[in-house]
């Protein structure tokens, strides 16, 4: 018997290459990219810069004013007719416009960051939740406080109509009694809408009566109604179509219009913007996670995760949302560029900043008036500043699409 | 494909009632008492009393559970929101808060001048943008292909109000070639028809009138076009790139095809469904975009008027001039979808 030589065959198999996280991956591939390199480059100068000035560069917006320099061309180097250097220039309040300019963009990337903040988090945690549940069954637990919640919200009318808080409570209550009990009376379903009926008429009808007859029918008849809804429990599909649907309104406004009328009637400020421009992107966010979602609960390791008994929770947090994050990031990218444009128009329609405070777009809208003397500086460089921030967020998202694409791994 | 059609028809109506009451909610975003913000902190009792009743603001907002508790039941039913709704059906805007103008009589003259403007933009955009999208595809990575990447993304990064400022400052300011703002010179007059003066000069045969009127809307079509050009560039490349990997493609190629039939016959056609879902999107981007670009040009079309409203605190009309858009984009997208449905035979709709 001959003893087998040992195998000494290398091993050439990628499952046993070196281990790179994604997310080095990724950044290796981000920064061997031309194009997004520069789109970093760019958004880390205006970052820095912005955070640098709003630091370490004093500079009072109300007390700057200075006649006598008012509306001089650039120059670089002092004359008798501008004792001071202005590479960009000054305004009609001779105020020095590069100054300005890197003190704007404190407030307009600040704009731009809570703007995405407040979309991605409210946007991103409901397509979240919809995409979750409106693919996979709900537990006991999470179909009751789904119907709990439903009949308190479906009964806060009634209860506001008659000044009785405790009816919607009642509806809750409702609720919850049609989560737990069904199942043990399975099947037969018309006998449940007659009690869940009758039981909700009873509820509005009964104590609307303590107020007025009127009262009572009115309240009757809404809480009728809402018993038969609550009569059978309903599934997650129910919640993502309620929470889809509030996003297709918010989405039949063209986006920054709608940001626009919503600050025209709060009246100018930065936070107002902010708030408007973040309210207006919610949806965007909302599609793309419940969309990405939809897309993963399916794929084995969720199915897995699924049947060794995970809690729903678990598995949203640690399996789908790390396996969603990349296009989130993308549009997260994308979105700040677009909330910077937004909130230089609002800035430009004088809905943003409140004057003398510095601002992209308030500048151009402070300036473009002076256009016919001559005064192309005073336009030229705030404008200028807000295409490179764009432009940098642009090229770095598209960056990022690139380098997050799995596919692209190799 | 009926059943899919009506079903989609349908489901416009709970969206734009929805649309109508965020709408109505803008009214309680102002800060304090409504009609006093609407007419300044020195009006006339008179006139609040006269706001408060044009807007029932006496009246709860939704339901009046006051009236119902003393036993009326129609009372219950009458509230701000019901009477704004019940105003919308039988299209009445309301009217301007200043002026007392109703606020459909001035649309009448003021929306021709936002349309025309639009379409030319969206002219614009469609001319230049496909054409440079379908080469960019059929040479990709060449310099041209290259040249219209950075281009779109300038495009889509440019603010579209600067823009129309450089644009005003080099050609009518510096150059003197172009007149900065409004429709028409002073003394030129064109026979209105249908109120879009480039159709209304050509079918009056007015050549005089064409000329004056196309150097005023040159400008503001242009810095409108922008966006627009840029994405529907984007898309008919990206879309095109994906077409052209396709084995049909392939085929046509091996079987000897001239390059120009491959792209025209074969691609072009399956690449376009995704351009005409961004053309759809992009009707909502000129139409708010017009705000701005109006402003700037002082072009007397609805967008011009939303901002002058808003600086003159006249609610109302912002009010219906956003819900009209927000209506427009509403059906725009309709369309859109429908025609989906009638040029895409792979979907199926049950």
């Amino acid at each position: 018997m001959t003893e087998l030589p040992p195998v000494t065959e290398e091993i050439n198999d990628f499952a046993v290459r070196e281990h790179r996280s994604l997310w080095l991956d990724a950044w290796r591939r981000l920064i061997s990219n031309r194009t997004a390199m520069i789109g970093l480059v760019v958004v880390a100068v205006f970052v820095l810069s912005a955070v640098g000035a709003h630091f370490f560069w004093k500079y009072d917006a109300k007390m700057d004013l200075n006649y006598s320099a008012k509306l001089l061309a650039p120059n670089l180097r002092t004359t008798e007719k501008s004792t001071q250097i202005h590479i960009f220039g000054t305004d009609k309040l001779g105020r020095d416009i590069f100054r300005r300019v890197v003190h704007g963009g404190w407030n307009s990337l600040r704009v731009g960051l809570v703007a995405v903040g407040i979309s991605l988090s409210i946007g991103g945690l409901l397509g979240l939740l919809a995409g979750f549940f409106e693919s996979t069954d709900l537990n006991r637990r999470e179909r009751t406080i789904l119907m709990a919640a439903l009949g308190l919200g479906l009964g806060a009318l009634p209860a506001w109509i008659a000044r009785q808080p405790f009816q919607a409570v009642l509806f809750g209550l409702l609720g919850v009694a049609s989560s737990l009990l069904h199942g043990k009376t399975s099947k037969k379903s018309s006998p449940r809408l007659v009690e869940y009926g009758l039981a909700g008429a009873l509820i509005g009808g009964t104590s609307g009566f303590l107020v007025g007859p009127m009262v009572a029918l009115v309240c009757g008849l809404v809480g009728l109604s809402i018993g038969l809804l609550l009569a059978r429990p309903v599934g997650g599909k129910v919640f993502s179509s309620i929470v889809m649907r509030v996003m297709d309104i918010i989405l039949s406004f063209p986006s920054y219009l709608l940001a626009i009328a919503i600050v025209a009637f709060l009246g100018p400020g930065l936070e107002k913007g902010m708030i408007a421009i973040g309210v207006v992107g919610i949806p965007i966010y909302a599609r793309l996670a419940r969309s990405a979602v939809l897309s993963v609960t399916q794929k084995e390791y969720v199915l897995a995760a699924h049947s060794v008994g995970e809690g729903h929770g678990r598995i949203l947090f640690k399996h789908i949302v790390p396996n969603i994050l990349s296009p989130i990031i993308v549009q997260a990218t994308m979105g700040l560029a677009n909330a910077i444009l937004s909130a230089a128009a609002l800035g430009f329609l004088g809905l943003g900043a409140i004057p003398p405070e510095p601002e992209w777009g308030a500048m151009l809208g402070d300036s473009y008036k002076y256009l016919s003397s001559g005064a192309w500086w005073a336009v030229l460089f705030p404008g200028l500043a807000i295409m490179f921030s764009v432009l940098g967020f642009n090229l770095l998202g598209d960056g990022l699409r690139d380098a997050l694409d799995p596919k692209m791994r190799v | 494909m009926g059943r899919y059609i009506l079903r989609r028809l349908l489901s416009v109506i709970p969206t734009l009632i929805g649309v109508t009451l965020v709408i109505f909610l803008f009214q309680r975003l102002i800060p304090g008492d409504p009609a006093v913000a609407m007419l300044g902190e020195h009006a006339n009792a008179e006139n609040v009393a006269r706001i408060r009743e044009q807007f029932g603001l006496d009246k709860p907002a939704f339901l009046d559970r006051d009236a119902l508790a003393e036993g009326d039941l129609p009372g219950f039913f009458d509230s701000q929101y019901v009477r704004y709704f019940g105003r919308l059906l039988q299209f009445d805007l309301g009217e301007s808060i200043h002026r007392r103008i109703p606020i459909a009589e001035t649309l009448k003259e003021r929306f021709p001048a936002t349309v025309e403007l639009s379409l030319l933009a969206m002219s614009i955009a469609l001319v230049v943008g496909i054409p440079i999208g379908i080469l960019s595809a059929s040479r990709r990575n060449s310099f041209l292909d290259g040249a219209t990447m950075i281009g779109s993304l300038v495009g889509v990064s440019v603010p579209i109000f600067w823009l129309g400022i450089m644009e005003i400052m080099f050609f009518a300011v510096i150059m003197k070639w172009l007149p900065s703002g409004s429709r028409l010179s002073s003394g030129i007059v064109i026979k209105p028809i249908t109120n879009l003066l480039l159709l209304d000069s050509l079918l009056t045969g007015n050549w005089v009138g064409f000329k004056d009127a196309f150097l005023h809307i040159l400008m503001p079509a242009i810095s409108l076009a922008t966006i627009p050009t840029a994405i529907i560039t984007r898309m008919t490349r990206s879309s095109m790139l994906d077409v052209l990997q396709e084995d049909y493609i392939r085929t046509a190629s091996a079987k000897g095809l001239s390059e120009r039939i491959v792209l025209f016959r074969h691609a072009l056609k399956n690449a376009f469904l995704p351009v005409i879902t961004i053309i759809g999107i992009q009707a909502g981007t000129l139409l708010a975009g017009a705000v701005l670009t109006e402003t700037i040009f002082s072009w007397p079309g609805i967008g011009k008027w939303v901002y002058d409203s808003i600086l003159g605190r006249d609610y109302p009309i912002v009010q219906g001039v956003t819900l009209l858009i927000a209506i427009i984009f509403l059906v725009v997208n309709l369309l859109v979808d429908l025609s989906y449905a009638l040029l895409d035979p792979r979907i199926s709709y049950e």
